[in-house]
Order: structure tokens, then C-alpha cells, then sequence
């Protein structure tokens, strides 16, 4: 059930971090709602103490998509549809484009937001895995400071980042990708539609002369937090395109998750699954197999 | 009767495609469903649980909250005025729980007060003293000698054991010269209606009772509850059906005990009572689908025939006895699926179990028995190396054959084999079953638990992931509710001076068109349009109770009353112009809203000034119709008898692609081919099929409920999948409408029919695509690659069920 609670609207940046100030954590912002609203009727622990929201759908800049000169820059309140829909990350980044056209159905994308999806930092939120492997910058702000970081850094333990109460992301900045890289993003859930992750992966590569120049890969729903894989990219880089030594990178994959995660319920089956996933993408990217 | 022999291809709007009448208020929005009713001074209740399966209750406390300013009464069992427990069957099942908890969704008591909010914050603040008990879950160990007695009114677990005996089933199997053995399960589902339960008790002035509205599926047996708890006469209980949002068979005793709760509630506090679930209520309380456990041993011959099958099954009836009786009934009179078998053995038990209490779902004890015979029909088709649509041609009923129970199929044209034969011809079926055939050896390699790094041979391409498979799957299906019980129908028609006309019958619109298909039947007999008949809103206080609205028999049995009333005044409309004309034998006809003699222009009227005319004569205008069933007989000491006047058939093919890799299946494409008898609405006939066989994929690749200690896990959508519009292609349905005596013009049953195929079908169809046989649902991801399910909670490596 929805609590009693203390609802604001504010208009600009500075009038919402002014409202933040001194937050004990019982403001939350609400954006999208998609998570909140139903956290809400769950009686969700996360939601439990909520005594103000402040919504901040009135904040125009904070749902830009916008080219700033080596960089796409997405306003954390952009909603999936206009991600989806906009040409500039259709041109640039494909990737993150397919992983939030698969989230939930078109009702929840029209409403839910970029940074809603990984400021919970659930081990599912399907923007990630994309943003990881274009080393996205998350833009944090208080009412007197400005910080950015690297995703993979901005992310620390499953529901948990270093955004303090008094911060807000403001938006997330992606480097425009040399253009010989290519890459996919798949998932894989229980459903086709309206469907949370089970696994997914995105990878991101270029082949020079039948051998693996570059590779970056991460993965969602497989490990605690979705995660960006150095080491085994350092371990795939100059991988001759031959499928034995494909399987060679995708085993290795299965390994590291394994080793991240420990023996779990679900690893008889996500751990060779994701394997697989890993080798048949790596398959069809490196002969650019669509 | 005269006049009422149509030309079978000369209808005016049976078998046409009718809108719904209900469609456009629902598609608007301005629909009443039963949240949507409000009243001045309505109260909420709120229910009161403990976190126990089983346990004994030793006080419950309310001085925390007696003095509570949001508390107007609590309601528990102490205030009851009539009867204490309910049951459709066995009277087991307490309204509120005061000696024993046997599942996790018992109700202890209700608070009543004007805030939901508040009266839910208040719940934890009522201080029950409880023993548990030991929690049976596995139904296998209910009849144990160890088991825990979860009601201990009755000497054991077992609800009901049905037996039936045909033919000498030892000399069977000697005779055959191959014989098969296998188990399968099925498991727990949920309904998934998209409305939850809602009802509101109004208490009437002095010497009038109550009237209930919710969402009711069958107004009249929530009457009898009401009555039998409340003590009041039935006449004094009005119940009212809001607009249904779904029901499937679910919001039958889960509504009548609600609806109980709030008369004696209202009664008491002598103000509106609404009581409304959320999701998680909902699931958490409401009964579900028989999971269950089945042994097929069947001896055949190398031609293909069938000469036995011992068949034995269990089915987790849960908590309460509910409709488990007549669930396994339906199963022991189908068990073997529609194939003429000369011995047959079949024991089907249900017991109680701590688990969520199961009873009726659409499809009532059908579906799992189907995709266990199916499986196996396709099993032994394999190994006799013939098609497995030949296999059913071999032993499928036809005219004349004799059931298991003995009852000789006659009088209506059994179209088992023409179901089968035009899904064949429709679907392709044979080029693509040979042609995945070869194709699907060892296409999924199961994944060992102890090797979870893939071996470079464990690896499949990229090209060769995806299988194909088809499947097909047969049935037969009793209509009407058999030798379970009474079985009759009513239907009240008024005809206004207009030529517009009241219809209401006694059985109750959940949903599946059934209004629209009425007023098509009386709109067919007067020669009017559909939309002249204005269907009247369930009242139990209008109609003559007819039964339940279940088992597929409101088209069969409500509408042959339909079609009685219409033609009682059809017959006195006749004699009004008989008189008028002076026409003693020509044959008169009721089309386009005229009623007319062939060839005589001058004898012709309009419907409507005709009824004006024979209403300025005095003549009744209105009708009840009475259609009670033909006599059914069952033999319960060997499973022997007429178990149901007629049948229905059908044969659907499912084409499915499997990844291989991830053990994900997509359905490509369902051919649904039934015999429903005549149809009366084409569009409310495809809709049926849309959506059984939509749900039947739920239930063959996604849905369920997994209880841990009588705990159902899956609270709502987000757990409990049911199959979104992207995970089914093309659904085809295509109708053979075989001859009936019974109902309108043969018209009879489609909603489960539609549904109980559908996951042996698929499972038939992985089978094909694959080479694996799979016997537990749902076949779900997990299910595909290891072959078995995996479950959260447990960190025990590969622990399975």
C-alpha cells in the first residue's frame, strides 16, 4: 500500500538539490516510478522508510539526449521510449539501445528512466551490461559538488553505489565508440516480453587480420552486480577468430563468474548457459554474422 | 414442437461473428466490476493470518486492539450465527479458523473499520497462541502411517479414491506383446484472473437479509453458503455479479466463503461490508490447480493396438476437500484419453496435503491426465516406429466405441478422427514431423552438474541452436457436469411490446461471452438482431438456481433453455397470427425482424408490430425455459457407467522452436481443430480457443506456484509467469461442428476443451524437435537443459524437487 507522504515537485536542479540538503535518506526521488510504486504495495524493505518524494519529472535538462563534442550525453530522467527512439544513440550506441528495448513493456519503458534502471544497481538492470562495455561516466551532483565517475566504479555492491543522500545523478556520458568496433547485446529470460533477466551479456569487438584486436564484455543477472570483464578481455585480446579458441574465452567466462558467485541454486544452469550465450555471440560477432 | 426445425445452413445469426454485448463498456472503461461499487458508511475487512501451515490454535488475544479508535467490530468464528464450516462437497473448510491452521491462507478473523491502511497496520497487534504441527507437503507420504492427520474429523488423508475396472486388466497385459511404462507430474498452478476478489455485503431493513455484489462466479452456490452461515432462508440472500474480471473456474469457493465472511460481518455491524484482495492475498488464499502424480502402464501390440492400461494417479487436493470429489471424477472417466481400450485399471486418489487447497481451474482434472496419455501415445508411436497421428487412428473412438467406463458412444457423430485428420491435413503435419525427426538427435546436451565448465564438445554452433519440432494432442471431453450431480438449467425471456426483449438465464457471465452467445440463440428463434435482447445482470433473486456456471455447460445447457423460453413464445406469437391470418398450416418465418409467409406478400408484419398486436391481445410476452439434463449413471465400485450424455472432440498441433542452448521454447504455431458442436458465436468461439490455448502454454512452459512448507512462493506477476503476446505465434482455430441432439441446435461446450491440449502438444512437439521426453511441467528453461527443476532458497547444488 501506497504510504501517507510528503510529495514535491521542483522545477530546476538547483531547487531540487536544495531540497536534498541534509537528506537522512527518507527523500527519494521519483521519476519513472516503476520501481517505487510496487516497491511501495510489496512493502519493500528499500522503500520502507520513504517520508518525502520528490518528483523530478519537471526537470527538463534532466531528460536530454544530447552530443557534446566526443559524447552522448543521456539525462538520468530520460525515459527508455525516448533512448529507444532517439537517433543519435541508434547511430552511436546500439547496444544500450536493444538492452532497454527489452525491458518490461512499452507502458513501463514510456515511464521508466535510465538512471532509475542502475541507480538501484540490481544485478538484472539491463542498461548496465551496455553502459560497462562503453565505459559510460555517471555525472553525480549535490548542492556543492559535482563528481563524476566511471560506472563500474559508481556501482559497489548489489542495491548499493557511492550516490549519497544528498547527490542525484544527473546524467551519464557515453564516448562516442571508434567506429571498428561492433558488438551485441543479448538476453535471455524466462518470457519474451515483460520478461527480468536471467542472463545477459554485451560485448563490444574489432577483428584486425583474423585476430581479436580489442574486446570489452559484460555481463547482467549472472554475477552480484553486472560487471565489466578486464581481465578475461586482456586474456581475449589478439584471440585468433577460430571457434575452439572462441570456446576457449567462453569457458573462461563460465570460470570467473564462478568464481565471483560461489555455487548457487541457479548455477547448473546459468553457468554453462552463459557460456554458450558467450560462445555463439563471440561466433557470430567475430565472422560479423548478423 | 412445430416451427422450430431450421435448415441447419439457414440460420440468421447463429454461427456468425457477433460482437460481445459487454465489449464496448469494457473496452471504455465504464463497466461496473465489483471494486467499482461504493456505498455510504461501507466498512472494509481485513484479514487476520498466522505465518503457519499447520498448527493448533490455542487463544487468540484481541486486547491490543479492542479499544482501537480505527476498530469498529472484529469478526471471527464465535460470530457466525448458521453453519461454521463450508464445502462443496465435504463440509471442511471453517469460514474463520478457531480450532486448527492446515495452510498458509487460513483466516483467523476479520477487522472491520472505514481504513483499510489503518486496520492492515493493526493486524499484527491480534495475539494468536498457536502449536504448530508437523507441515505435510508431499501428497506420496499422506496416506503414510506417519502422516500428520490435517483434518482429524476423518479417520485419514484420502479425500476420495475412484476406481474403475474394465475388462480383466493381468489377461490384457499378458496378451500384449509390448508393453510401456512411465510417470509423469504436473504441478500446482494459479488462475491468474486479472481482477481480484472483491465483494461487499449490504445488510437489508428487518425480515430481508442481505444482498452480496462481487465477483462471483456462481451466484447461486454462493447464495447456498451464505444461506447455511448466516442461517437465513434463501430468499433472504440476494447476490448480485458485478462484471467479472476472469475467474477460469477460480472464484468459486474462495468468493462464496468471502462472500459469507462479509454477510456475517455486515449482518453484525449492520453496515456495507467491502472486503477486496491484493495479488498477494489473492494467491496466497485462493485454490489452485491439482498437482499430480501419474503411473500409465499400457500393454500394446506390434500393429499398434492397445489391449491395456493400468493407470494410477494422486492428486495433491491440499488443505480442503473443496471440488477435489469431482476434479478426479472428470479424470477418472478420461484417464485414458479417447482410445477404445478392451481392459482398463484405473485408481485415482486425491488427499490432503498442508499445501494451498486445490479445486476447480478451467479444464478440471483433464489436463494433466492428457499430457500423460498424449505423451505416451507419441511414446509408443516412436517405438512401433509408426506416426504418432496413426497410432490415434488405431485406437481412437468412433462411432459406436465403448469408453473405459464402459458407456457406448451413440447418438451424437463422435469426430474424434475428423478433429485428428483435418489438424493433420491443416498443419502439415506429417512432412514436418519426419523431416524434424531426423534432424533431432541428441540436440540437447544435458549439462552434468559436477562439470559445469563446459568441455569444447559441450559447445553447440551457432547454426544448429535452434530445433524445430511439431506435436499433436487429442481429446475427448464429457460435457455438463456428468454424473457429479444435478445437472438442469433455466432461462427467463421477456419480450417488450417493442419487439425488444429481457433475457437472463441462471448461469452466470464470467467472461466467456456467454450473454452474447444467449441473446444469438433467442435472437435466432424470433429472427431479430442480437442487440434487440437485452441481457439482465445475475441476480439470484430473479432466476431459478441452474447450477454453477462450470464445466463448459452454459452454451449446452443454459442455452438449450434459452432456446425452450424463446420457442414457448415464439409458439404463442404463432397462434396471435394464425388468428390474424387465418393460417392454420402454412409454415411461417421469423427473419430480419419480419415475420412473414413464403410467397404471400400480404402476410407479412413486422416482429415488433407483432408483438404489439399479441400484447394488445393479453398474450404472455414472457417465458421460463427448463432444460434439465438427460439421465447419467455412475457405478462408484467400478468406475462404470454413462459417465456424461455427450462429448465434445478435439485435436491441436503445436509447432514449437527450441533453443538449444538456453532451453527456451517458443510456440510458433497452435491448429486448434474442435468439435464444439454447432458454433454460435464464431468470434466468441475463436476467442475461446485465443485464450485456452494461450493459457494452456502457460501451463505447459511457465506457470507455477512453488510452495515450501505450504507457503506458496510465487505472489504475483513478477514471480508467477503467465505468457505475454510475444510468446505465442498464430493460434488457428478451426471448427467441425458434428451433430447433437442436446442443446441449441447441437451447440455445446468449447472453453476447457480448448485448454487441456495444449501443453501435451507442445510437450509432443519438444519431443519432436529435440528427441527428449519430458515429464514434468512446466518445461521451462531449466526443465529443457537438465531435466529438472531448479529452484531458489536452496544453495544446495543441483537440489531439485
Amino acid at each position: 500500500m501506497i504510504p501517507n507522504l510528503e510529495y514535491t515537485k521542483p522545477e530546476t536542479i538547483d531547487e531540487l538539490l536544495e531540497l536534498l540538503k541534509g537528506n537522512d535518506g527518507n527523500s527519494k526521488l521519483l521519476a519513472g516510478g516503476t520501481d517505487i510504486i510496487p516497491g511501495f504495495q510489496q512493502d519493500a524493505n528499500r522503500f520502507r522508510n520513504i517520508q518525502k518524494l520528490i518528483d523530478i519529472n519537471d526537470i527538463q535538462v534532466l531528460q536530454e539526449i544530447k552530443q557534446n563534442e566526443n559524447h552522448l550525453e543521456i539525462g538520468a530522467a530520460t525515459t527508455f521510449t525516448d533512448i529507444i527512439e532517439s537517433d543519435l544513440v541508434k547511430k552511436h550506441f546500439p547496444l544500450l539501445r536493444k538492452a532497454v528495448s527489452t525491458i518490461g513493456s512499452r507502458q513501463i519503458r514510456n515511464r521508466a528512466t535510465l538512471g532509475g534502471n542502475f541507480i538501484n544497481n540490481a544485478p538484472c538492470a539491463d542498461s548496465v551490461p551496455p553502459m560497462l562495455v562503453y565505459d559510460a561516466l555517471v555525472e553525480v551532483r549535490s548542492s556543492s559538488t559535482v563528481h563524476e565517475y566511471l560506472l563500474k566504479d559508481f556501482l559497489l555492491k548489489p542495491y548499493s553505489t557511492r550516490l549519497k543522500n544528498d547527490e542525484i545523478v544527473t546524467k551519464v556520458r557515453l564516448p562516442i565508440q571508434p567506429s571498428k568496433l561492433r558488438g551485441d547485446f543479448v538476453k535471455l529470460g524466462r518470457r519474451r516480453g515483460v520478461s527480468i533477466s536471467r542472463i545477459t551479456l554485451a560485448v563490444l569487438l574489432s577483428v584486425e587480420n583474423t585476430t581479436i584486436s580489442d574486446i570489452k564484455i559484460a555481463s547482467g543477472a549472472v554475477t552480484p552486480i553486472g560487471k565489466r570483464f578486464y581481465e578475461l578481455e586482456e586474456f581475449a585480446k589478439n584471440t585468433k577468430i577460430d571457434n575452439e579458441k572462441l570456446k576457449v574465452i567462453a569457458k573462461k567466462l563460465g570460470e570467473v563468474i564462478l568464481d565471483t558467485t560461489g555455487l548457487r541454486w541457479s548455477s547448473d544452469y546459468k553457468v554453462p548457459v552463459v557460456q554458450q550465450m558467450c560462445y555463439n555471440l563471440l561466433e557470430r560477432l567475430v565472422h560479423n554474422e548478423d | 414442437m412445430k416451427n422450430n426445425i431450421h435448415n441447419m445452413k439457414n440460420y440468421n445469426t447463429a454461427g456468425k461473428k457477433v460482437i460481445r454485448q459487454d465489449g464496448y463498456s469494457k473496452v471504455k472503461g465504464d463497466a461496473l466490476f465489483a471494486d467499482d461499487y461504493k456505498f455510504v458508511n461501507m466498512l472494509y475487512g481485513v484479514m487476520v493470518r498466522i505465518p503457519t501451515a499447520h498448527a493448533e490454535i490455542k487463544s487468540v488475544d484481541y486486547s491490543n486492539i479492542r479499544k482501537n479508535e480505527n476498530l469498529i467490530d472484529i469478526i471471527d468464528a464465535g460470530d457466525i450465527p448458521g453453519e461454521k464450516n463450508v464445502g462443496p462437497i465435504r463440509k471442511d473448510q471453517p469460514v474463520f479458523c478457531s480450532n486448527k491452521v492446515v495452510t498458509p491462507g487460513d483466516v483467523i478473523c476479520m477487522l472491520v473499520g472505514e481504513s483499510e491502511r489503518e486496520l492492515r497496520n493493526l493486524r499484527n497487534n491480534v495475539i494468536v497462541d498457536y502449536e504448530e504441527f508437523p507441515v505435510l507437503t508431499n501428497p506420496s507420504k499422506s496416506m503414510g502411517k506417519n502422516a500428520p492427520l490435517i483434518h482429524p474429523e476423518y479417520d485419514d488423508n484420502l479425500i476420495i479414491h475412484y476406481p474403475l475396472r474394465k475388462g480383466n486388466i493381468e489377461e490384457g497385459f499378458n496378451e500384449s506383446e509390448n508393453i510401456y511404462e512411465d510417470e509423469y507430474q504436473t504441478q500446482l498452478v494459479e488462475h491468474a484472473y486479472l481482477e481480484t476478489e472483491t465483494v461487499t455485503a449490504l445488510p437489508l431493513p428487518t425480515g430481508r437479509g442481505v444482498k452480496i455484489i462481487g465477483s462471483i462466479q456462481n451466484p447461486h452456490s454462493a447464495r447456498n453458503v451464505v444461506a447455511s452461515v448466516t442461517g437465513l432462508p434463501l430468499v433472504q440472500v440476494i447476490i448480485e455479479q458485478a462484471e467479472l474480471g476472469g475467474s477460469f473456474g477460480g472464484k468459486d469457493d474462495t468468493m462464496n466463503i468471502l462472500s459469507a465472511r462479509a454477510a456475517v460481518a455486515s449482518l453484525k455491524v449492520k453496515r456495507p461490508v467491502k472486503l477486496r484482495y491484493d495479488r498477494e492475498e489473492s494467491i496466497l488464499e485462493s485454490y489452485k490447480r491439482h498437482p499430480y502424480k501419474m503411473k500409465y502402464k499400457v500393454g500394446y501390440n506390434n500393429d499398434g493396438k492397445i489391449k491395456a492400461m493400468e493407470i494410477d494417479i494422486l492428486a495433491d487436493g491440499g488443505a480442503y476437500s473443496s471440488m477435489s470429489p469431482f476434479v478426479t471424477w472428470r479424470t477418472v472417466v478420461q484417464a485414458t484419453g479417447p482410445y477404445e481400450i478392451e481392459n482398463v485399471q484405473t485408481d485415482v486418489k486425491a488427499v490432503y496435503t498442508n499445501n494451498p487447497y486445490t479445486g476447480a481451474m478451467r479444464g478440471f482434472g483433464s489436463p494433466q491426465p492428457i499430457f500423460a496419455q498424449e505423451s505416451i501415445m507419441d511414446e509408443i508411436a516412436y517405438r512401433l516406429e509408426i506416426s504418432p497421428a496413426e497410432i490415434r487412428r488405431i485406437n481412437g473412438y468412433k462411432q459406436n466405441s465403448i469408453t473405459a467406463s464402459g458407456q457406448k458412444l451413440v447418438e451424437h457423430q463422435v469426430n474424434l478422427i475428423p478433429v485428428l485428420e483435418k489438424a493433420v491435413e491443416q498443419s502439415n503435419y506429417e512432412s514436418k514431423f519426419n523431416s524434424y525427426l531426423g534432424s533431432n538427435k541428441s540436440a540437447i546436451r544435458l549439462f552434468q552438474s559436477e562439470n559445469l565448465i563446459l568441455k569444447d564438445n559441450d559447445f553447440t554452433n551457432a547454426k544448429d541452436i535452434y530445433r524445430q519440432g511439431v506435436g499433436l494432442a487429442l481429446s475427448f471431453r464429457g460435457c455438463s457436469l456428468g454424473a457429479e450431480g444435478i445437472d438442469a438449467a433455466a432461462a427467463y425471456l421477456s419480450l417488450q411490446k417493442d419487439g425488444s426483449a429481457y433475457l437472463i438465464s441462471g448461469l452466470a457471465e464470467n467472461g466467456q461471452g456467454m450473454k452474447t452467445t444467449f441473446s444469438i440463440i433467442a435472437a435466432e428463434i424470433f429472427g431479430i438482431d442480437a442487440s434487440d435482447i437485452y441481457y439482465l445482470d445475475q441476480n439470484t433473486s430473479v432466476v431459478p438456481d441452474s447450477g454453477p456456471t462450470v464445466a463448459s455447460r452454459s452454451t449446452i445447457m443454459g442455452g438449450g433453455a434459452v432456446k425452450i423460453a424463446a420457442e414457448t413464445i415464439r409458439e404463442r406469437l404463432i397462434g396471435v397470427l394464425q388468428e390474424e391470418w387465418n393460417e392454420k398450416d402454412s409454415n411461417l418465418e421469423f427473419r430480419n425482424s419480419q415475420v412473414y409467409v413464403e410467397e404471400e406478400p400480404s402476410k407479412n408484419i413486422s416482429f415488433k408490430e407483432l408483438c404489439e398486436l399479441a400484447y394488445s391481445k393479453g398474450v404472455c410476452l414472457a417465458a421460463i425455459g427448463w432444460n434439465p439434463g438427460p439421465k447419467v449413471d455412475w457405478d462408484e465400485e467400478v468406475g462404470q457407467g454413462a459417465a456424461y450424455f455427450t462429448y465434445v472432440y478435439g485435436c491441436q498441433v503445436a509447432e514449437v522452436t527450441v533453443n538449444t542452448a538456453t532451453g527456451e521454447v517458443f510456440v510458433d504455431k497452435v491448429t486448434a481443430v474442435h468439435d464444439p458442436g454447432k458454433v454460435i458465436n464464431l468470434l466468441g468461439a475463436q476467442g475461446q480457443v485465443f485464450g485456452g490455448v494461450t493459457q494452456g502454454a502457460g501451463y505447459g512452459l511457465w506457470e507455477e506456484v512453488s510452495s515450501s512448507e505450504g507457503f506458496p512462493k510465487e505472489l504475483n506477476y513478477d514471480q508467477y509467469l503467465i505468457p505475454t503476446s510475444k510468446d505465442i505465434g498464430d493460434i488457428e482455430p478451426i471448427f467441425i461442428e458434428g451433430e447433437d441432439p442436446h442443446g441449441a441446435w447441437g451447440a455445446k461446450s468449447l472453453g476447457e476443451p480448448t485448454l487441456e491440449l495444449t501443453s501435451a502438444a507442445i510437450s509432443n512437439a519438444i519431443r519432436n524437435a529435440t528427441g527428449r521426453r519430458y515429464k514434468n511441467l512446466p518445461v521451462n528453461i531449466e526443465e529443457v537443459l537438465l531435466n529438472r527443476k531448479l529452484r531458489p532458497g536452496s544453495n544446495k547444488r543441483g537440489s531439485s524437487l
